[in-house]
């Protein structure tokens, strides 16, 4: 109940911050020397062109393929930093180390033109079906997917420190081997731990991706900045812009608060008593979770 | 509430599995340290076949340390633990003067035939009752899945919990959680059975319905090393009765003589304690 309660002040709040904005539009247009053309902040926002529909998806999708990147290169960081073997643990330290060491822009300039005109790497083209992905965006999405992996590591460490070792010596005890036990017993656990901060970086991929305008890919910052380029209405568009940075936020972050309730629904339902069989849905199977002592 | 633990419960698994040795369990001299701690001081013992071995002792004297380095959960410095004629955990360098750890993989293997039953149960909270006990049967043995939920069933109803397949652990008390942790255990067909404790984190109430089918395993016939605080249980079931404290076997024999007839003062004072 709290929880739908705080989405719906969310909303209110996402709605007030609009309005404030509108309010600004129409302010500078009643100022002097500015020429306001409301038309470019209202069409953007209510009949975006092919060119903003196209940044947004470009937006969307890479988010989502860059964190997913990220979230499996972080469980492979993690293992790494807690593994027995010296150089597996050394070498997810330096990589964590440097990549949450260095800014992700000078990450993203370095991997694509620096190394581009060493002539190391020619970062290529991918097609795959009918989509055509050029090669900076390719190197987007890797160079911010292995940045986040960096971060996703601490995270899914945290996760995976946090189940019981009883259950490592239980799956081991059934002659798992440690690929098995980590896979099927100890990360299916970790996700409870991992998953409400998982949505946090998600939510920062989602406005890190204007990062790649320098990479001259047009996703929906630079989409907009092109525009407000060459038209001088900078104001209007990077306003509208702004305006769909929150929507994709605001609309992700229900998503999140649904997931979360999903999951906590499910570890309230563990103090029931003996109910017979039910079907266990997502959440219950992800979070029926709690130290089995405790009864 | 009355509990049904079923006659035959080996017969879920197709029978008592057959040890490859006479004696299942040999352990020779084994030291283990824990930093500076010596916490197993050349422990010696040997589990024949079918028998259930009952480890008492006052809490430190390395009972459970000792059963956790038959499955090599934990590592030893010095000794050899064969289980079924092979020795566990380690294999021997320059010429047997040396103990070299073994490879994870062979390791797994080997416990593959040792079946352990933990204090706080640890069955895994995110599957079902039956997704606990089919769990390793499919993923580790390769049993097909639909040849695993039948072993399981039978396993769960020999157990007295056929209704709660589908329940998950968080759901049920602690003596039904533990009598799935010994299905699960079972369900592996493991010619070696390791209790640590496993009543001790139960309600009183709770502890003669998991005891009942540890007592229901030694009669079908399963080898088994028991670590317990239930005197009941070891004078009624054990074979063999082994006093340990500070880390050392300090005696054994059969119920009778260790309760009725102890010969070490040690094994008098911890026994006048407790009974």
């Amino acid at each position: 109940m709290i929880a739908s309660f705080s989405g719906s002040s969310r909303a209110r709040r996402a709605l007030l911050v609009g309005l404030l904005l509108i309010v600004a539009v129409s302010a500078v247009g009643c100022s002097g020397s500015y020429k306001l053309r409301p038309n470019y902040f209202w069409d953007s926002l209510l009949k975006p062109s092919p060119a903003i529909i196209n940044g947004l998806w470009l937006t969307i999708v890479i988010s989502i393929v860059a964190q997913v990147i990220g979230v499996v290169l972080g469980v492979f960081a993690a293992i790494g930093k807690m593994a027995k073997y010296g150089p597996f643990r050394w070498a997810a330290n330096i990589y964590i180390w440097i990549f949450r060491g260095t800014p992700l822009l000078v990450q993203l300039a370095f991997f694509f033109y620096g190394f581009q005109s060493a002539g190391i790497v020619k970062w290529p083209g991918l097609v795959v079906g009918p989509i055509d992905i050029l090669p900076e965006i390719l190197a987007g999405i890797v160079i911010l997917g292995v940045n986040e992996g960096a971060y996703m590591a601490e995270i899914v460490r945290a996760g995976i420190i946090s189940v019981d070792p009883g259950q490592t010596e239980a799956a081991k005890s059934l002659g798992m081997t440690y690929g098995q036990t980590m896979r099927r017993i100890v990360l299916p656990q970790a996700a409870r731990v991992i998953i409400p901060p998982l949505g946090n970086e998600f939510n920062n991929m989602l406005k890190t991706t204007s990062l790649l305008s320098i990479l001259s890919i047009f996703e929906l910052y630079n989409t907009f900045s092109n525009l407000s380029g060459s038209t001088y209405a900078s104001f209007e568009f990077l306003g509208a812009c702004a305006i769909w940075y929150l929507m994709l936020t605001t609309v992700w972050s229900f998503f999140q608060g649904w997931i979360e309730r999903r999951l906590a629904k499910g570890t309230q339902q563990s103090s029931g008593g003996n109910s017979g069989p039910r079907s266990p849905g997502f959440a219950q199977r992800l979070m029926a979770l709690r130290a089995p002592i405790e009864q | 509430m009355t509990t049904q633990i079923s006659h035959n419960l080996l017969g879920a698994i197709g029978g008592v599995p057959r040890p490859e040795t006479d004696v299942v369990v040999d352990a020779r001299d084994v030291n283990k340290f824990f930093g500076r701690l010596h916490v197993l001081k050349d422990v010696c013992l040997q589990v024949k076949r079918q028998e259930t071995v009952v480890i008492i002792g006052p809490s430190g004297s390395g009972k459970t340390t000792f059963i956790r380095c038959v499955n090599h959960l934990e590592k030893i410095q010095s000794g050899r633990i064969f289980v079924n004629g092979h020795l566990i955990g380690y294999r021997e360098a320059r010429g047997g003067a040396k103990l070299v750890e073994d490879r994870e993989r062979n390791i797994a293997r080997q416990r593959q035939e040792i079946g352990m039953v933990f204090q706080r149960f640890n069955l895994f909270p995110h599957m079902t009752a039956l997704d606990n006990i089919i769990e390793a049967p499919v993923h580790v043995r390769g049993m097909s899945h639909d040849e695993a939920v039948v072993m399981g069933r039978a396993l769960l109803d020999r157990v007295g919990l056929a209704a709660k397949e589908g329940v998950y652990p968080t759901q049920l008390s602690g003596g039904q959680q533990q009598r799935i942790a010994i299905a699960r255990a079972l369900a592996m067909k493991p010619a070696l059975m390791l209790f640590d404790e496993p009543t001790s984190a139960l309600d009183p109430e709770m502890i003669g319905e998991v005891l009942e089918v540890m007592k229901e395993l030694a009669h079908e016939g399963m080898t088994m090393i028991v670590v317990s605080h239930e005197m009941g249980f070891a004078r009624e079931v054990a074979n063999r009765v082994v006093m340990m404290d500070e880390g050392m076997v300090i005696e054994e024999g059969t119920p009778d003589q260790i309760f009725g007839a102890p010969t070490q003062d040690r094994t008098k004072a911890f026994l006048s304690k407790i009974l």
